[in-house]
């Protein structure tokens, strides 16, 4: 556990491979929050927002800490061209959602981690050599950081909608959608009935001759249909054997409720269920 | 959300590990042999208490049934109702049956006993008042007043000692097991006018205190105490307990009675007066020409003793050979003790049981074959049919002249039921009151042995029906020598006389009957407690009638009657009209209706329906201190104590049940006009309200708001106001959820993306067409449309039917679309579905049942006060509450709040979570075979459901509203604390003289907690809601509803700091600890760390959150930072959490707690090291 010796080391404890920053919001607070940081290094690395030799990967960033405030923290070291902020390591994601100011809003919460892009590639190094004697902090007169009342007001004005820019995006996003929609079927309708280079038709909901739609529901409901056809066929208590079968069965299911209840009842007994008072 | 699933039941395996190891080891048993396979399933459920799905092999099922067994299983399906129950009423008779070795050591003693009896030596003769050959240390066990009587008295010994009663029959049961013991008193004792004021019941007193003094040397008892026979002050009994060990074992009643034939019975008829007034009053001589009315109970309790001999003879002839007779009155007698019948005077005791099965047995209503099961269906449903208090029964077979009549009887008592020798009614003490009750009862029970979804022998037989649970109001009489100017009062000397002078038993008849009067049909039932006196050692006096402590009655209200405020009498020519201004006095006015007749009347002032609920305290309160001067201050009343917790501030000061009453008004005005819109492109088809006010279950529900510039930001723009940062925080308006379902239509996309853009669209035009049509203020957004309507704001949430539907769309890759549920999915369903639904059938049931409303917030309010709101939904609590108005057997649907309350966290603590599903039959929609299969697919499956599992005719399966709360340990600690709670409210309520600060259940302990945040009352908005209301809050920025401002910007909806303090806490520090917050006012957020993370733990890149390295040994290894974390605390909160952190966090650190206590919550260990 943290050993109160220890919070007073200017140079914390990090683990291989990592430098500890000690950060905190103002001045005011006395326990600083550690990033660990250091180069990130991916074997494979395709991803062009994270330049390799660039790139700072940067850990445990405090839930209140926003992203320019880390690119303020970094231009110490050099400038910064951009920042990422995920949840977890690991690599970005590639296949964007589409951006939108009203739709879809992801929160990133709690702790993150941080990619930081330096423009000069030396600058990862600067970043982590460095070894403040005193936390950085993270708020500062020029750009405070906000948090508490004032943040949650801010957050409520900015849930407020705008209506004119809410309509201008669902219109243009129901266009495209609209087109997307008319070229799709318009290429069905090109398709159809035209076999393709095996030979194969694609049967259609759409042809003149409609096939079974391909759901799981319409698979059941034609599952039950012959099923149904089946016992209307069948004949009960027709042979004796039924008879014989009916009965059988009927004892099965008494010794079955029996077992079930007699085990009940050991249950109750265990639990002293039956001493009334 | 399945992740966070699979956590708490991953903590719930922890807990059980033992259990499920050996499950897994059952089941290679198995595998392994047969006789391995039999062991593991009787072992199972014994170790670790959950139910397992019962595995028969095909060969065991269907093997050829032998004759035995035939028998077996017919038999069970004859005579009773299902095999669960023979079994469970085998195993309850077993419990409470008595051993056959412990028969053999009460035998013994009995021995005893008799010969002991046969050496007390004989006594010189005196005067019955020359009590001076008595020895000091035992006095005499009868209040002798008036003292002097005529008559002389001496010992000599018993004609004959002979055990009657309940114990040769063997009809006696654990844990009170008495043997009775009629000791004879020979003939020479007796004079000729012993019959007369009390003379003979003095020289039996006298008898039994000698014999006692004589017994008193002995070394042979453990105890030697005197106690009043059915706690009749006119029979005291000797009680001898044996010493040692077994002195916990039997009790030995010693009952003195005359010898036979000393007394003529004839003398004890009815109508026979043996109680002369004049030595009653004490006065000299008899007033001339005064007629000496009769005696009835003094006779009755005479003829009593001479009988009790015969009685057995009979008893035991009716038993002979009737196995399900010993069987059937055990089961009585457990189902009247647990109703508290079968104790105190006029008490429906065993004995009157017994007397009952015999009596059916010679009118041939009950056969010798029948099982103990049926005998006790057979004796409820007589009870039930049968009003005794109307027309009395007899066991008599003669119809001899000299006999009385049952109409004599009938005259003299208010319940009869002769017994076999024409001469005694063995009810004479019960009242009418107790009868109906008895009544009430059977015929409750009967519907419930009928049920066949409920398990009725733990309904009827197991469970306790105490007083404060089961009746909607109590009220409490204390002290009850106030009935002692009462019988004055009521002019009840006769009466009086009659009963000895016991005061208590004179009045109680003729107070249930004024009552009954008063309260008329606005009560089911009205009962009093049987009053009871303690046994006493033999060297004090007995115990005088104002020792029974306090008289507590209780009434059952009809929800229809019970609050209305008028009481309509008869027109004012008529000539009842003066006995109804007689019995109302000032009250009662005339007044004339609108069918144009003026009639004598009462009413009750009352607006609201917290008031309302209050009347019948008026009444009992009026009709008490009118006609039986009983003063207002020896009546305490508890029927609403509870609700000032949720009593609001605003006018008028009811419970809130009006205040939702305006909100449903407001809603169907806007649904009305959503569907009469004109101009959107798709018609609305259904609008569903989903907020709990909408269904009455709000705990504080919204009231009208009008907001004052003067405390707002105002954004122009965007028409809406802001709050300020340093401005007190806006009063909270909670946005009203209301689901708009669309038309369906080929125009709606089938893309998931695509509809919420279309929903979008129409909230855009349902907001504009709403301010262009009707002036609303509207504010529209992607997913909702506020609407600011009569000072409310709602919140519409356009809905496309088909929308989960697409969102469960998955296509395999063979090209089959399947549906599957996804989170979102799920999430749509459960708001557009699930709640409107839920809404909905509970709006009906509070138009059936007035309380659930005031039940489900008080439970609501309750859960919010211990910090556990957010720990269980509050679609659960609804849910849970209407399963007591649903299904409420064996008590009624509660008419009040508080017996509701009660019941409620009765409720949490008994109920079997582990083994059985919470079954809530919403609109009865569900039939018997859906509560098997319910059940059945419960046991299959449990490990994979919540811990809580209810189910409702539309979710049978799956539980949505506990699915992810609450956790294993949230309900752990909610169980624990609702057993502390209703402990302690059943005290406050029990004792009439306390100062009754019932707020104690709803004030949590906070020594639980690691670290206390507190609050800054400024920033929080519901600051006025809290338990203990402050004094004074501060200015939320709100006008009076009636101020003469148009409001033309969107007030603050919705914005409670606390609330976004304690998500950010949560986003941030769930890994850490838990966060605990009184939702309604609280000023303290509860931390509670979560020890696992406290572990040490190796570094890895993807869990360094707010840990810090430390150096334990070689390896590097994380620990929380927890200093900064603490610090977060404050910065995160900044402006709410009250300034100078350093104070006000306070760090309990873990040898402090255990100083305090144990801990409550199990599984959770406090974190113990490292807090600077």
């Amino acid at each position: 556990m943290a050993a109160p010796a220890e919070k007073h080391v200017t140079v914390a404890a990090a683990p291989p491979g990592y430098t500890a920053v000690p950060v905190r919001l103002r001045a005011r607070q006395r326990a600083p929050h550690y990033l660990y940081v250091k180069e990130h290094r991916v074997q494979c690395s395709a991803d062009p927002a994270r330049p390799p030799g660039r790139t700072l990967l940067v850990l445990n960033v405090p839930p209140y800490c926003p992203q320019e405030c880390l690119s303020r923290l970094f231009s110490r070291c050099g400038a910064v061209q951009s920042v990422q902020v995920c949840e977890k390591p690991g690599p970005g994601e590639s296949a964007e959602v589409l951006e939108s100011k009203f739709f879809n809003l992801r929160r990133i919460l709690g702790f993150r981690v941080a990619y930081v892009v330096f423009k000069n590639p030396s600058r990862v190094q600067a970043a982590i050599s460095l070894s403040p004697h005193e936390p950085l902090l993270m708020s500062s007169e020029s750009c405070p950081v906000k948090t508490g009342i004032l943040k949650w007001i801010s957050c409520y004005a900015a849930s407020l909608v705008n209506p004119e820019e809410l309509k201008a995006e669902v219109d243009t996003f129901m266009q495209a959608y609209d087109q997307k929609v008319a070229e799709e079927e318009a290429k069905a309708v090109e398709e159809e009935g035209v076999p393709d280079e095996e030979g194969w038709v694609k049967v259609t909901r759409k042809g003149r001759r409609p096939g079974l739609p391909r759901t799981e529901a319409a698979n059941l409901r034609a599952l039950e249909r012959e099923k149904r056809k089946k016992a209307r066929k069948e004949l009960l208590n027709f042979y004796a054997w039924q008879h014989r079968e009916t009965k059988r069965e009927h004892i099965a299911q008494l010794r079955k409720k029996f077992e079930e209840d007699k085990q009940r009842i050991a249950l109750m007994q265990a639990q002293r269920k039956f001493r009334p008072y | 959300m399945e992740a966070a699933r699979r956590a708490g039941r991953g903590e719930q395996v922890v807990s059980n590990a033992g259990g499920v190891v050996e499950a897994v080891e059952e089941e290679e048993n198995r595998d392994v042999s047969e006789k391995g396979r039999r062991q593991g399933r009787k072992r199972a459920p014994a170790l670790d208490g959950v139910l397992q799905p019962v595995k028969l092999s095909r060969a065991d099922l269907y093997k050829p049934p032998t004759n035995e067994e035939l028998s077996q299983l017919k038999e069970t399906e004859n005579l009773f109702h299902s095999s669960l129950l023979r079994l469970q009423i085998e195993e309850l008779l077993k419990e409470v049956r008595l051993k056959e070795k412990k028969k053999q050591r009460i035998d013994a003693f009995l021995h005893e006993i008799n010969t002991l009896l046969s050496t007390v030596p004989e006594t010189p003769e005196a005067d019955i008042t020359d009590q001076t050959w008595l020895p000091k240390h035992v006095r005499v066990p009868l209040l002798q007043v008036p003292f002097g009587v005529k008559g002389k008295f001496r010992f000599l010994p018993p004609a004959a000692v002979k055990v009657v009663g309940s114990y040769l029959l063997g009809t006696c049961i654990k844990p009170d097991i008495n043997v009775d013991v009629a000791v004879m008193m020979p003939r020479e004792i007796f004079q000729d006018k012993d019959h007369l004021n009390q003379r003979y019941h003095r020289k039996r007193a006298l008898y039994l205190a000698h014999i006692a003094q004589h017994l008193s040397k002995k070394q042979l008892f453990g105890s030697i105490k005197f106690a009043y026979a059915d706690s009749n002050h006119l029979k005291p009994v000797l009680l001898l307990r044996p010493q040692g060990k077994d002195e916990k074992l039997v009790t030995v009643r010693l009952y003195a009675c005359p010898a036979s034939g000393f007394f003529k019975p004839s003398r004890f008829h009815p109508s026979k007066n043996n109680v002369r007034l004049a030595w009653f009053l004490e006065q000299a001589a008899p007033g001339e020409g005064a007629t000496e009315l009769p005696t009835p109970h003094y006779n009755n309790s005479f003829l009593c003793d001479t009988v009790l001999e015969s009685h057995l003879l009979f008893l035991s002839g009716v038993a002979a050979d009737f196995p399900g007779m010993r069987d059937g009155v055990a089961l009585l007698k457990v189902w009247l003790h647990q109703r508290e019948l079968d104790k105190g005077l006029g008490g429906f005791s065993g004995f009157v049981a017994s007397m009952l099965v015999a009596y059916l047995l010679t009118k041939h209503k009950i056969s010798r074959m029948m099982s103990g099961y049926q005998v006790l269906r057979n004796v409820l449903q007589f009870l039930a049919t049968t009003d005794l208090s109307v027309a009395g029964i007899s066991l008599s077979k003669g119809a001899d002249g000299s006999l009385p009549t049952l109409a004599d009887f009938q005259q003299a008592f208010e319940v009869v039921f002769v017994d076999p020798s024409g001469l005694v009614n063995l009810c004479a003490d019960m009242t009418a009151s107790t009868y109906k009750q008895v009544q009430f009862e059977a015929k409750h029970s009967m519907d419930v042995l009928d049920d066949k979804t409920v398990d009725g022998f733990q309904l009827l037989l197991m469970t306790t029906k105490p007083l404060l649970r089961t009746f909607d109001h109590v009220f409490y009489l204390k002290p009850v020598s106030k009935l002692q100017g009462a019988c004055k009062k009521m002019q009840l000397l006769n009466e009086l006389m009659d009963r000895g002078g016991n005061y208590v038993a004179t009045a109680l008849p003729f107070m249930t009957s004024l009552l009954a009067r008063g309260l008329g049909e606005r009560v089911l039932l009205l009962t009093h407690s049987l009053p009871q006196t303690q046994e006493w050692p033999i060297d004090a006096d007995p115990p005088k009638h104002k020792d029974i402590g306090h008289l507590s009655f209780g009434l059952l209200f009809a929800p229809e009657f019970a609050a209305s405020v008028l009481e309509r009498g008869p027109e004012a020519d008529q000539p009842e009209a003066a006995d109804f201004r007689q019995f109302w006095g000032e009250k009662s006015e005339l007044r004339r209706f609108q069918d144009g007749a003026i009639c004598e009347a009462v009413v009750w002032q009352a607006s609201t329906l917290a008031q309302k609920r209050l009347i019948p305290e008026h009444i009992v309160r009026h009709l008490l201190q009118l006609h039986a001067g009983i003063p207002e201050s020896s009546i305490c009343y508890t029927g609403a104590v509870l609700e000032s917790v949720i009593k609001t501030r605003r006018e008028p000061a009811g419970t809130g049940e009006e205040a939702m009453v305006g909100v449903i008004r407001s809603y169907d005005d806007l649904s009305r006009k959503l569907w009469k819109l004109e101009g959107l492109l798709l018609t609305v088809t259904a609008v569903q309200g989903t907020h709990p006010a909408l269904r009455y279950t709000d705990v504080f529900p919204p009231a009208p708001m009008k907001p004052d510039y003067a405390y707002h930001e105002r954004n122009k723009e965007k028409d809406s106001l802001l709050p300020l940062a340093d401005k007190p925080c806006p009063a909270y308006i909670p946005p009203m959820k209301v689901i708009c379902h669309m038309e369906g239509s080929g125009q709606w996309p089938q893309d998931k993306e695509a509809i919420k853009r279309i929903k979008a669209a129409f909230h855009l035009q349902l907001a504009e067409l709403l301010s262009q049509q009707h002036h609303f203020l509207c504010r529209p957004t992607a997913s909702h449309t506020d609407v600011y309507k009569d000072g409310y704001v709602f919140r519409l949430q356009v809905a496309y039917h088909r929308e989960p539907q697409i969102l469960k769309e998955v296509v395999t890759p063979e090209g089959m679309l399947k549906y599957r549920d996804t989170e979102e999915s799920q999430q749509l369903e459960l708001e557009t579905l699930h709640l409107p639904y839920l809404t909905s059938c509970l709006h009906g049931l509070q138009q059936q049942h007035p309380a659930f409303s005031g039940t489900c917030r008080l439970a609501k309010r309750w859960i919010s006060a211990q910090m556990l709101s957010d720990g269980l939904s509050e679609e659960c609590v609804d849910l849970l509450v209407a399963s007591l108005f649903l299904h409420a057997a064996p008590f009624t649907p509660p008419s009040s709040p508080q017996v509701g309350f009660l019941r409620f966290l009765h409720l949490l603590t008994t109920f079997d979570w582990k083994n059985a599903p919470l079954i809530v039959n919403l609109n009865s929609e569900l039939k018997d075979a859906d509560y098997t299969e319910i059940k059945n697919e419960f046991v299959a499956s449990r490990a994979d459901l919540p811990v809580m599992f209810i189910s409702t005719p539309r979710d049978q399966r799956s539980s949505v509203w506990t699915k992810e709360r609450p956790s294993a340990q949230i309900l752990q600690r909610l169980l624990v604390l609702a057993q502390a709670s209703l402990r302690a409210l059943e005290e406050q309520l029990l004792n009439p003289l306390g100062s009754q600060d019932v707020k104690v259940a709803f004030r949590p302990p906070l020594d639980f907690y690691d670290v206390l945040i507190h609050l800054n009352p400024k920033q929080i908005p519901r600051h006025l809601e809290g338990v203990d209301r402050p004094a004074k809050s501060f200015i939320r920025g709100m006008l009076k509803s009636d101020a003469p401002v148009k409001t033309l910007s969107f007030p603050v909806v919705d914005y409670d700091p606390v609330q976004c303090y304690l998500q950010e806490l949560r986003e941030a520090f769930d890994d850490f600890a838990l966060f605990f917050y009184d939702k309604y006012g609280g000023v303290v957020i509860g931390v509670l760390w979560k020890p696992s993370s406290f572990e040490p733990q190796p570094f890895k890149v993807s869990n360094m959150k707010g840990r810090m390295m430390a150096a334990r040994g070689n390896a590097p290894v994380t620990v929380p930072n927890v200093e900064a974390i603490l610090e977060d605390f404050e910065v995160l909160g900044e402006g709410l959490v009250r300034a100078g952190l350093r104070l006000q966090i306070e760090l309990l650190r873990l040898d402090e707690k255990h100083k305090r206590g144990p801990t409550l919550l199990v599984g959770m260990r406090s974190y113990s090291s490292g807090n600077p």
